[in-house]
């Protein structure tokens, strides 16, 4: 027993290096590293270049890679990015890393080639020396482990905690214009955060690696395994983050020992343990009803004060519910009416394999309407669509094929299933808060990935499932405007649910929390009704990309990948329908074209170009196709205006004299709030 | 008790708690607090800095549970409920930094707050129904445009309220707790930040709408400006340190030993009887 549980610690030790890492981090700067394993896996990467590849010795190896190459990521990460997030809202920090999770592997490929590395050597030298203890073999790598868990707890708390360091960045947490104002460059203080996290992930990363391989999605999980513990933690206590990172590698551990080794199921439940962890964790919190504390508004009140109101959130333009003139009727669905026009054409206009692409792409489309839903809308990040996708695909299969029903009846069943699922998965997790949905949804993913989708009856020897098309839509043509009538629907529904009563409550609710409840509406229903929606529209995407394919292999529901898909719907718009046909036709069409005439080499170019517009959304939250068309809508509206006064706001008084005529930008302009006289 | 709180208390108060008690940690941040608010009538709630004013607030409109005690909106005891039950039973309140829908123009928030208590079915069938795009029928119209212009907002109707100063932001959560219907209201520091014309405009504002017989509505002032709200309360009720230490008609509260010391001898601002100059006690009342 002794020895699997200082086995256990192995594991352990490293989800705690990982979960002291994010905790740090966020208590930090406010931000939650999605990025964290693959930040992990590229340091990693580095280290077995420079040490097995260029046969560097270990030290050298590890200096440069964990303690040069880390930091200095870190700090150009901060400079280009994260200095960028400070003031902005948790969701829009999330999808920024949510970006370098896509981006950093994709750029790892590019740069070190790609090939799973199954034995990656750590930091012992090797033939790794192995010691005694208590009669219970313990290797060097092993060792290292613990000292670089202990040294990682106690300098973090007590940095943290006691020095001077330590106490800048504690302020600059609680508002960096007063920071700033007291004579502490905020900017190096965050800097340096950023600087030590990736030395972290580094760490991590180099210390895992002889236990997972160097394989990103592995790193993944293992993160996924840490964000169990930072859930537990309510993402700041560093020492119960430790603590439940090391209990869960004991647990995993011991769960080898002892169960039997036969069945399937041992497998299963020791990937399921974080997963375990969090609903535990989460049903605690629900039964305590405890909201827990997320930083919802970083900074004091200066900070705020100081900041443009309405760039902070990712979705929040005004919905304009009940005011629309014409004009800007005309403008608002011009746009979006010739996309699908155009969108309609393709399949009369290109041939053969690329009609079949162009079913794909349409029913790709639908899936992303989840997000432009759940995102757009309804102002939550779930990372799980794909999952839905996949459970409405199965579920769509299982129906149509071993049960003989009618297939889209089959389609439109997975879609409710993935519904009941996706209502049970807000319901645990959005009372909580916005990050926490991230969390427990990316974990979910994970969870169903490689416990209900590898299951033998759904791979079916790696054949998977397959799927008749509707008898009226057998070709791909067809079967093209089928899928493409089914994102109409879609996409109709949305805008009817963004201009009714629904959608002025949904986003009241984005908005102000307090607001909306002490206003009378119910934040929990209308984010889980929003959520679950979400999911039948996955779902019934899932179902009719399968149905495009005629066949389904479960694992093509590859988490990571859902990732790289929200990566492309928020680089090109996240808020609008017609963003989501693009980003449907661009997933689909753009690595079909780079295959077809680009060199092998640039098939991760794509996934790298999606991440980094992913992270554009700190720029751009409403994405490059809503910038382009507001700017195009602003224009319009100029020429139109150009005989009216500009907008001027120079009041404090609501007399009704001084105010001319308000018109608000897309964001609530926020120039607005600092214009006081009257503009020329 | 006095015959002027007989007066105040003789019908069945539409916001009543007793002994409520909010402990955070090891810290009572309300001990044993009993208040009640009398139908169209406004009720101060005073204090010194931490005095747990804001705490009761929270407690009051559901926002925060209590260690102990009870809450009663027209005589239901809503101690279990939550804020959107509450709200829906007819408690608005607004807050002193406005929580307001950035997203929205002025009059979505009101028409949000209409519908919420007259058309609350709109909020789910709206979904499904087409129909949501055809225009507001005439009566939601009427309020909505009447409520806007007695609090002087139909100017700015159509702005998005992030483009508001604050003076305005504030008549915008007034308008939005007025939309539902309510029976009380509870105004959190509802002066703090504005100028002295903004101020006599919310003031002047506050006492339209409980003279409105129709409305039926009683507010529960939250007020650093103890000269402000001893002018043009009916009834006041002082916290300190999370006690209540008094709880009477104005004229009585200024002469009452037991404020005079809470507010270490700020005589001045507690015996000034400005009616019109609201501001002119601003911050005096600081220890």
């Amino acid at each position: 027993m002794l020895e699997f549980v200082i086995a256990g610690l192995v594991l352990g030790g490293i989800y705690a290096i990982a979960s002291a890492g994010l905790v740090i981090t966020y208590t930090a700067s406010g931000i939650l590293n999605f990025a964290f394993g693959a930040m992990a896996f590229f340091i990693a990467r580095f280290y077995y270049f420079l040490h097995t590849q260029q046969s560097w010795g270990i030290a050298p190896a590890a200096i440069v890679a964990i303690g040069l190459a880390g930091p200095l990521m870190g700090v150009f990460l901060y400079a280009v990015l994260f200095r960028h997030l400070r003031f902005t809202s948790p969701l829009i920090k999330v999808v920024a890393t949510v970006g370098l999770l896509v981006a950093i592997p994709a750029l790892a490929t590019i740069i070190f080639g790609s090939g799973a590395i199954l034995s990656a050597p750590g930091l012992a030298p090797e033939p790794v020396h192995v010691y005694q203890f208590l009669g219970v073999p313990v290797t060097l790598d092993q060792i290292i482990v613990y000292i670089c868990v202990v040294a990682t707890v106690v300098v973090g708390a007590v940095v943290l905690r006691y020095t001077e360091v330590g106490l800048k960045v504690r302020a600059m947490v609680d508002s960096p214009a007063m920071t700033d104002l007291s004579g502490t460059n905020p900017d190096a203080v965050s800097a340096g955060v950023w600087a030590v996290s990736v030395f972290f992930a580094g760490l991590t990363g180099v210390l895992a690696a002889p236990i997972i391989g160097l394989d990103a999605t592995n790193f993944t999980l293992l993160i996924a395994a840490a964000f169990a513990a930072v859930v537990a933690a309510k993402l700041r206590s560093l020492p119960i983050a430790v603590g439940v990172g090391l209990l869960m590698g004991i647990a995993t551990s011991l769960a080898q020992r002892y169960l039997p080794p036969s069945s399937q199921w041992t497998g299963e439940i020791i990937d399921a343990i974080p997963f375990i962890v969090i609903a535990v964790v989460l049903l605690y919190n629900l039964v305590r009803r405890g909201r827990v504390g997320e930083i919802e508004r970083i900074g004091g009140a200066l900070d705020r004060a100081i900041t443009p109101q309405g760039e902070s959130r990712l979705a929040g333009s005004t919905s304009s519910a009940l005011e629309t003139g014409s004009l800007s009727l005309v403008s608002k669905y011009a746009g979006p009416l010739v996309l699908i026009i155009a969108a309609a054409a393709l399949p009369l206009i290109v041939q053969g394999y690329w009609v079949g692409l162009m079913a794909q792409a349409f029913a790709y489309a639908v899936i992303f309407l989840s997000w432009t839903l759940v995102t757009g809308e309804g102002g939550m990040l779930w990372l799980c669509q794909i999952t839905f996708a996949g459970i409405g695909a199965i579920t769509a299969a299982e129906l149509a094929t071993t049960h003989g029903w009618p297939v889209l009846a089959a389609v439109l069943a997975g879609g409710v299933i993935a519904m009941v699922i996706g209502l049970v998965v807000g319901l645990l997790s959005i009372r909580l808060g916005d990050l926490y949905v991230a969390l427990v949804t990316l974990t979910f993913g994970l969870l169903v990935e490689n416990l209900v989708f590898t299951l033998p009856r759904f791979v079916n020897s790696g054949l998977g499932l397959t799927l008749n098309r509707p008898s009226f839509a057998t070709s791909d043509r067809a079967y093209a405007y089928l899928c493409l009538a089914a994102f109409v629907i879609v996409a109709l529904f949305i805008l009817n649910y963004r201009r009714s009563t629904s959608g002025l409550a949904m986003n009241a609710v984005r908005w102000s929390d307090a607001g909306a409840r002490t206003t009378g509406v119910s934040v929990v229903q209308m984010k889980v009704t929003v959520a679950a929606l979400g999911a039948l529209v996955a779902g019934i995407g899932g179902g009719l990309l399968a149905v495009a394919q005629t066949s389904i292999v479960p694992n093509e529901f590859d988490t990571f990948l859902g990732v790289v898909w929200l990566a492309v719907l928020v680089t090109i718009g996240i808020r609008s329908t017609a963003a989501a046909l693009v980003a449907g036709i661009s997933f689909v069409m753009l690595p079909a074209l780079a295959q077809a005439y680009l060199p092998s080499w640039t098939g991760n170019v794509p996934a790298l170009l999606f991440g980094l517009g992913a992270i554009s959304a700190a720029k751009y939250p409403e994405g490059v196709l809503a910038e382009q068309s507001r700017r195009f809508r602003g224009q319009l509206l100029r020429l139109a205006d150009r005989q009216r006064a500009p907008f001027v706001v120079d009041t404090l008084s609501p007399d009704p004299a001084p105010i001319d005529n308000v018109v608000g930008g897309d964001h609530g302009a926020p120039e607005a709030a600092v214009v006081v006289g009257k503009v020329p | 008790m006095t015959s002027t709180q007989a007066e105040v208390v003789a019908e069945v108060p539409v916001l009543l708690a007793r002994g409520i008690t909010v402990r955070f940690g090891g810290l009572n941040a309300l001990s044993n607090v009993d208040l009640d608010v009398a139908p169209s009538s406004i009720a101060g709630l005073v204090g010194p800095n931490g005095a747990g004013k804001t705490t009761m607030l929270a407690v009051l409109s559901g926002l925060l549970r209590p260690t102990q005690g009870r809450v009663w909106l027209r005589g239901k005891d809503v101690t279990e409920a939550s804020a959107q039950a509450r709200a829906r039973s007819g408690l608005a309140r607004t807050f002193q930094q406005p929580e307001l829908f950035l997203g929205l123009t002025v009059r979505e928030h009101l028409v949000l707050a209409d519908r919420v208590h007259f058309t609350p079915r709109r909020l789910w069938r709206d979904m499904v129904d087409p129909r949501s795009l055809m225009p507001a029928s005439s009566d939601e119209n009427e309020r909505v445009d009447g409520l806007l212009e007695l609090l002087n907002l139909t100017r700015v109707a159509k702005a998005p309220v992030a483009a508001l100063p604050l003076g305005v932001c504030r008549l915008v959560e007034v308008g939005r707790a007025l939309a539902s219907q309510p029976h009380v209201i509870l105004l959190d520091e509802p002066l703090s930040g504005l100028d002295m014309k903004a101020s006599e405009n919310l003031l002047s504002v506050f006492q339209r709408v409980v003279k409105q017989t129709d409305r039926d509505v009683s507010l529960l002032l939250v007020e650093h400006d103890v000269a402000a709200v001893l002018a043009l309360s009916n009834w006041i009720f002082v916290l300190d340190f999370g006690e209540r230490i008094a709880a009477d008609i104005p004229e009585e509260i200024r002469r009452d030993p037991a404020v005079r010391s809470a507010y270490l001898g700020d005589e001045e601002s507690i015996h000034s009887e400005p009616v019109a100059p609201a501001g002119s006690g601003r911050d005096v009342i600081e220890p």
